[in-house]
């Protein structure tokens, strides 16, 4: 259709290099890769990853010598970088009839761009650069990637404690001017916020409040509660530093929610087992608590259930008390959401799935999760209706023999 | 009783093996001679070596024990292999394409891949590992060409839409699907049966045409091995 409105090319690329088709889906051009696999690889990571890379910006540029002004791209991340940097009509297509000639003939056309001598030798050099591009890609999922969980979750951790430390500061600074608000906003983000956006008490009006989210009837109290409020007539200057503390705060907020959701993806890939009976989070502090996943992996089960509550556990076995029942496993909603009496024996159930869960993402790498969770929240329910109610306590004098006893 | 190997009378590329014992076991010829994948039993038999098929651990054996009466892959096919895992199937897989054939071997966990990748794939130039995610099929594009051959064994709950997405992509017309289900990680709550026949529907919806439906027991519980032929 050249002389016509639109002359459309498809722009694919593959292990030969970057290809165009014209509107009849016939090869018209096209810019090889050397024939080096590695170097293969990393270009099509980078190509994957939606980098311009210079054989498809080569391309581009020759096919629009040749007249063609939109170009049709099987992967969206790639037609977006295209657009972006070449400025250039774009569109996606998931299936194009141009893909469909290339995966069916992609050793004729490597013959026919020169690449190859002979189809044949097609196979031999996917096979060489698929072992190279997968080996990158395993290397990069697999090396040390425990010990990024744990940094990423102590990390969190710190920003928490940070955040408090802040927070109780900025809640005795501003509430020299507006100490009612305090015991109003219980949240700390919020208060962050408010004091953030509003600044003065003046400024905390429903219509203000309401506009960052309070619900109407809790904005006219905190209304009403700075008009009426004893704090102190603070300079705009003093205000300001406030303002300027709680921007920073909200900010660290911002970087500790994108650590929580980043934590998440990261143990879906280390550890997906534990991940799925214990979450990203508890499960994090676990392999951060074992000093890593192999290390957590040849855990019994029963170091595994009093993992974070070491200073009980030796106590007890110094001086004979009794042994914790759970470490951080405690923050599992199966354990601190159960009754107190059935949390112990949950805490072993649980432990005991963990540890295969561990096992299995250290060695094979293969996913259970969804087993272990059925099979957990099964005996979790048996245990439940086994146990309606909390042992009674033996008198005090059998207690204390016991206690002697354990010594 | 002498060790004996005979081509299987219908597979090509596939073998029967008479043990000292009397006992008949599967085989496929060894493309990486002296190299052992999951730990199965080498046997050399007129100079050319044998490894032993286990059904316990490959599904496709299973289902050729159980009286599969097509095997769609065969010497010189071009494979794409969804959920190779660590190999052990696809290793067999890759001798019985042989140098001709190609497979490739599409993987989500870097763990088993890892493997895939040292231990088999390393000595089997016909093998590409692939580690990507199969639900989405054009994340390996770059790879891929039309193929014979679909195998595909995820434990996905929606194995049958997985397998069409990527038929549509990289099988050619006429070409062959097997698709081992494992009911267990679609649904535990529901009957096996209904499971199947969910996921035989939906092929039937893609354009497929299916051939046969064997169950696996007793080297699997709960699992068909499904063939069928692509109309798309």
């Amino acid at each position: 259709m050249i002389g016509g409105i639109l002359v459309r090319a498809t722009v694919l690329g593959c292990v030969i290099g970057i290809l165009g088709f014209g509107e009849d889906n016939n090869l018209v051009d096209g810019v090889t890769f050397p024939r080096d696999a590695a170097v293969v690889a990393e270009k099509l990571e980078e190509l994957e990853a939606g980098k311009l890379i210079e054989e498809l910006e080569e391309l581009i540029e020759r096919l629009r010598g040749k007249g063609y002004t939109t170009f049709v791209f099987e992967r969206p991340k790639i037609a977006q970088a295209v657009q972006e940097k070449l400025e250039v009509e774009v569109r996606i297509e998931s299936i194009t009839e141009a893909g469909e000639v290339l995966r069916g003939n992609m050793g004729k056309l490597a013959v026919e761009l020169g690449f190859l001598e002979d189809e044949a030798e097609l196979a031999g050099w996917i096979h060489e650069v698929s072992m190279e591009l997968t080996r990158r890609r395993v290397r990069r999922a697999t090396e040390k990637r425990d010990l990024v969980v744990v940094q990423t979750i102590q990390m969190i951790d710190d920003s928490e404690k940070t955040l408090n430390l802040f927070m109780n500061r900025v809640r005795e600074w501003y509430g020299l001017h507006f100490p009612e608000l305090n015991r109003l906003v219980e949240k700390h983000e919020t208060y962050a916020r408010l004091v953030s956006k509003l600044g003065r008490r003046e400024n905390f009006t429903p219509e203000n409040l309401m506009k960052e989210g309070i619900p109407e009837e809790r904005a006219s109290r905190m209304a009403e509660a700075a008009v009426r409020s004893v704090g102190a007539e603070l300079q705009d200057v003093d205000i300001e530093k406030i303002r300027m503390l709680c921007g920073e705060i909200l900010k660290l907020y911002r970087v500790k929610s994108t650590l929580e959701e980043y934590l998440r993806e990261l143990m879906d890939e280390v550890a997906p087992n534990i991940s799925a009976l214990a979450g990203a989070t508890l499960g994090a502090r676990l392999i951060a608590l074992a000093g890593g996943l192999d290390n957590l992996a040849k855990m019994p089960a029963s170091t595994v259930q009093v993992l974070g509550a070491e200073k009980a556990l030796f106590r007890s076995l110094k001086t004979g008390s009794r042994p914790p029942k759970h470490g951080v496993i405690f923050q599992h909603s199966l354990i601190h959401g159960s009754k107190r009496w059935l949390r112990g024996k949950i805490a072993r159930l649980l432990a005991g799935k963990l540890a295969i869960a561990a096992r299995t993402d250290s060695f094979s790498g293969k996913f259970i999760g969804d087993r272990l969770r059925e099979d957990l929240e099964r005996r979790v329910r048996e245990i439940r209706e086994k146990y309606p109610k909390p042992k009674p306590k033996p008198a005090v004098r059998a207690r204390r023999r016991l206690a002697r006893r354990r010594k | 009783m002498e060790v004996e190997v005979r081509s299987h009378p219908e597979f090509p590329g596939i073998y029967e093996v008479t043990l000292e014992d009397g006992s008949t076991r599967l085989a496929t010829r060894n493309l990486a001679p002296g190299r052992v994948v999951y730990g199965e039993k080498l046997i050399t038999y007129e100079g050319v070596e044998y490894r032993l098929w286990d059904p316990y651990r490959s599904k496709l054996a299973a289902a050729i024990l159980k009286g599969l009466e097509v095997v769609p892959i065969k010497p010189g096919c071009r494979v794409l292999y969804l959920g190779a895992a660590s190999g052990t199937t696809a290793s067999h897989v890759s001798d019985i394409i042989g140098e001709g054939g190609h497979v490739y071997c599409v993987e989500f966990a870097p763990r088993a891949i890892r493997e895939l990748l040292n231990n088999v794939c390393r000595f089997r130039l016909n093998m590409s590992p692939i580690l990507a995610d199969a639900r989405l099929p054009s994340g390996y594009s770059t790879l891929v060409g039309k193929v014979d051959v679909i195998y595909c064994d995820i434990a996905q709950p929606e194995q049958a839409k997985i397998l069409a997405d990527n038929a549509r992509l990289y099988l050619k017309r006429d070409g062959w699907i097997m698709l081992a289900i494992k009911a267990r990680s679609i649904d535990v709550t529901k009957e096996p049966k209904e499971l199947y026949e969910r996921e035989i529907k939906t092929l039937k919806k893609n354009n497929f045409e299916v051939k046969e439906v064997i169950r696996l027991e007793p080297y699997e519980k709960d699992h068909v091995m499904v063939t069928a032929e692509y109309k798309g």
